[in-house]
């Protein structure tokens, strides 16, 4: 249970406050590339490819592209916060501190969950202006949270692993941009040989991509109650191996 | 003053897959002490104290904090202890005065609170005009004050500091002395680890010599300088004699035109030796009565120089 409620909440602000004092790295470049995006799909490319489920193909990967963003940013403020600490060696400052072991993983969660949820919702509407339907917005904003959640746990859970910024470098490039591909951003699984769409149905990232889908446009390629459910699950499942990762205390006690 | 135990460390041991880096160290260091930690690189010193903090977990033995086990009330035990480590943290996102406003929060002060106890600190470390500037600004010094005010800043009973002196400029260094001299008279129990020999017999009321990964000793600097069998009277001849029976009364030797008394009182005995050589005629061309400093003792027990 938490019980340093200060220490939880000076440690959580500073992880978010940390990601807003870099703003330009932080939050532009996902807006940035969203707006490419919408230009080079919506513009150039718009009337070459065809309807995807019955919505044009601009509209169809926006909620895969905010997806991503979301991915990348929450996975990427824990994991690097956490790397960056073990090498600058603030990490010891406040490991001994009277903080738990549930206490450290929480608030370096929420500054995750917080920087993804922020790209998230600035992406949303950007996407809205740019003609994406939200059917319906609580459910898009919390599986905005769900998943900002679940990859900054699995963003502190890579990063209390790491001993480099190359081997974060590894994790982004091996295994977060691969399943975003393959999560179907770009396309409906239903489009790919039958092997491919077996191998998706393990992927997180497609049913954050499905469930998105269907809160904002209303079609997706698996059902909402089963994209829902796999995504409650998977936030548990990252939160507590995250937690408990934290509570052996490997790479940051010696 | 009651003898309150503030640390209490048991058969502590540190392994490191082959490399046993602690063999078994029993501490006790009282409420109010200044205890100094003294032992080449590597001896396990910091080993020691990063067990005490969490930082490392030990293979083997329990520490206590005020009679309380540090893993089963770890919230009691860290929140009684600052600690400065050895190496200089580098949060380059926020200014000192908003990094001193978190560790305080991490302790669970909170900022209302901690608005006079920061103030008070980065005026005693002379860093109040620095406080708006990010790590990147800071000098080597400034940084290393930093890191005491961070240990500072809640407060705490039992001071850690690993090394604190460590590569800083003399003044800084005796700026540090002056302000642990007044931590040590409010009543703090501190904890220092040190190679430097001056500043343990400077500052501790004990000391423990450490050495590859044992506690080989612990007094009082006096007491320990005492295990030293050394002359402590050295007189040097002007003729080549060889024999001295006048002297019998005392311990010694000669060697190349040199006498070495051993006696526990050097400055008591010195008139009466001289009285002697006088009485018997013999020449004395210089006499002096050498300083035993921890070295010494260091060197004494295990057979080597502390900084090697």
């Amino acid at each position: 249970m938490i019980r340093n409620w200060i220490g939880f909440y000076t440690l959580s602000s500073r992880e978010i406050m940390r990601f807003f004092s870099v703003w330009r790295q932080t939050i532009i470049p996902g807006i940035i590339t969203t707006l490419l995006y919408i230009f080079v799909f919506g513009v150039a490319l718009e009337n070459r490819i065809s309807e995807i489920n019955g919505v044009s193909y601009k509209i169809y990967i926006l909620p895969g592209l905010l997806m991503m963003n979301v991915i990348t940013n929450a996975t990427a403020n824990s994991a690097s916060s956490m790397l960056q600490m073990k090498l600058l060696q603030t990490l010891p400052e406040l490991l001994i501190t009277p903080l738990s072991s549930l206490e450290l993983s929480l608030s370096f969660i929420i500054g995750g969950t917080v920087r993804g949820f922020v790209n998230g919702v600035l992406i949303l509407l950007i996407c809205w202006m740019a003609g994406m339907p939200i059917i319906n917005l609580p459910l898009t904003l919390l599986f905005i949270f769900l998943v900002s959640w679940s990859f900054s746990s699995l963003g502190l859970f890579v990063g209390q692993l790491s001993d480099s910024w190359d081997q974060l470098a590894l994790i982004q490039n091996f295994v977060i941009t691969p399943f975003s591909f393959l999560g179907g951003i770009f396309y409906s699984i239903k489009m790919l040989p039958s092997w491919a769409m077996t191998l998706s149905q393990v992927n997180p990232i497609y049913y954050a991509i499905c469930a998105l889908r269907e809160s904002t446009l209303g079609v997706s390629d698996t059902s909402l109650v089963v994209s829902s459910i796999f995504l409650i699950i998977f936030t548990f499942a990252t939160t507590i191996i995250a937690v408990q990762l934290m509570a052996t205390g490997k790479k940051i006690r010696f | 003053m009651s003898k309150k135990l503030a640390i209490e460390i048991t058969n502590l041991t540190k392994s490191y897959e082959d490399v046993k880096a602690v063999r078994g160290i029993d501490l006790k260091i009282n409420k109010g002490e200044f205890y100094g930690l003294l032992g080449p690189n590597g001896a396990g010193k910091s080993t020691t104290i990063n067990s005490i903090t969490s930082l490392v977990k030990p293979s083997k033995g329990s520490i206590k904090i005020f009679d309380q086990d540090i893993e089963k009330n770890f919230r009691f035990a860290r929140s009684k202890i600052g600690i400065a480590q050895q190496e200089v943290s580098q949060d380059w996102f926020f200014p000192m005065e908003k990094l001193l406003y978190f560790q305080a929060g991490f302790y669970g002060v909170k900022k209302t609170k901690a608005k006079d106890r920061i103030d008070y600190i980065l005026n005693k470390l002379g860093l109040d005009e620095h406080k708006n500037k990010k790590m990147r600004e800071l000098s080597g010094g400034m940084k290393r004050r930093l890191q005491i005010a961070k240990a500072l800043v809640h407060d705490p009973e039992i001071i850690i500091l690993d090394e604190p002196t460590a590569g800083v400029d003399v003044e800084l260094r005796h700026d540090l002395w002056v302000y642990l001299q007044e931590l040590h008279k409010d009543g703090k129990t501190i904890l220092l680890t040190t190679h430097y020999i001056d500043e343990a017999e400077l500052l501790c009321e004990r000391v423990g010599i450490i050495d590859n990964g044992k506690l080989i000793v612990e007094d009082s600097v006096n007491n320990l300088k005492k295990l030293v069998n050394k002359s402590s009277i050295v007189i040097h001849l002007k003729d080549d004699i060889t024999s001295i029976n006048f002297l019998n009364d005392f311990n010694h030797h000669i060697s190349e035109k040199k006498v070495y008394v051993q006696t526990e009182s050097p400055n008591l005995d010195l008139p009466k030796i001289i009285l002697k050589f006088s009485e018997a005629s013999v020449n004395i061309e210089d006499v002096h009565i050498p300083q035993t400093s921890l070295e010494d003792v260091f060197l004494d027990l295990t057979g080597r120089k502390i900084n090697d």
